[in-house]
């Protein structure tokens, strides 16, 4: 694996600026972006109303 | 026979006390201590070795994640130690207990991996992707490096377990064989004999070799994250 590389030497616009997978600014949003959406993804489904069957009267 | 094999595994006590911190504590008698710069004969060989291997081990640390060479060097003269004692018949192998070995890893990769998120946050965090993935490749990716960080410790500790007490186990076995086979075919015996020979000088290697591989990856994880 090569050294640590400069975030200079690549040349991004527009959304590739944040999230790409070469600089080191650009990996690191890619990795708290996927865990901000497993985190919302959990708390959507914790936090959703739980729906309740109608109890049929027999 | 099954009791008889596991026997050797449990903890040692005697007279219904536990005397496993003495037998921890114990190979750290064998090796001499001098308050003197030099010192004799076996003071310098010792000298020799342990600075052999720190160089070695060492030399691709940064200067902050040299600060570690005390740790590293007791970590694998420990490990080393209590194996090459484990190899003599009737004692006890603390490595081979999945407790001690997971209180040996789990603390050296907690300490590694906080330290590369206090220190280098940005570094630390991008370890999660390797440069270049594809973009549709990136969200799994992520999580499966995030699932291979939390399983590192668990490794160490049972990479260290398994071998040392398969080790154990496969000699005890192949010794126990022998010793069956002696009255009733003695050229059999011989070859099982020669067989526990060659698994002995195995284990011999495998001791040493596990203390390093068990060192070494506790030296890169800290690498990664200094």
């Amino acid at each position: 694996m090569a050294g640590p590389e400069a975030d200079s030497q690549f040349q991004f616009t527009g959304i590739k600026k944040y999230f790409n997978s070469y600089t080191l600014t650009g990996r690191m949003n890619c990795v708290l972006a996927t865990y901000g959406g497993i985190a919302l993804l959990v708390l959507y489904f914790k936090l959703r109303p739980k729906k309740t069957p109608a109890v049929k009267a027999s | 026979m099954n009791e008889n094999l596991f026997t050797s595994f449990s903890t040692p006590t005697l007279m219904g006390l536990p005397i496993i911190i003495m037998i921890i504590a114990f190979p750290a008698l064998l090796y001499p201590t001098s308050n003197r710069l030099i010192s004799n004969r076996i003071r310098t060989l010792q000298q020799y070795l342990i600075n052999l291997i720190l160089k070695q081990m060492m030399a691709i640390h940064s200067p902050k994640g040299r600060t570690w060479s005390l740790m590293l060097m007791s970590l694998i003269i420990f490990i080393a130690s209590t194996n090459l004692l484990g190899l003599l018949p009737h004692t006890f192998t603390p490595t081979t207990q999945l407790s001690i070995n997971l209180g040996l890893a789990i603390p050296l990769w907690a300490g590694a991996v906080i330290l590369g998120f206090r220190y280098k946050f940005k570094t630390s965090v991008s370890h999660f992707l390797p440069q270049g993935t594809p973009i549709l490749l990136i969200p799994m990716l992520i999580i499966i490096e995030t699932i291979s960080l939390f399983i590192q410790p668990m490794a160490l500790a049972v990479r260290l377990t398994a071998n040392i007490t398969a080790g154990h186990l496969l000699m005890h076995l192949i010794g126990a064989a022998t010793l069956a086979l002696f009255s009733i075919s003695t050229s059999t015996a011989l070859i099982t004999f020669i067989i526990l020979l060659l698994l002995t000088i195995l284990e011999f290697a495998v001791a040493l070799i596990q203390a390093y591989v068990f060192t070494l990856l506790v030296s890169l994880y800290l690498h990664d994250n200094t």
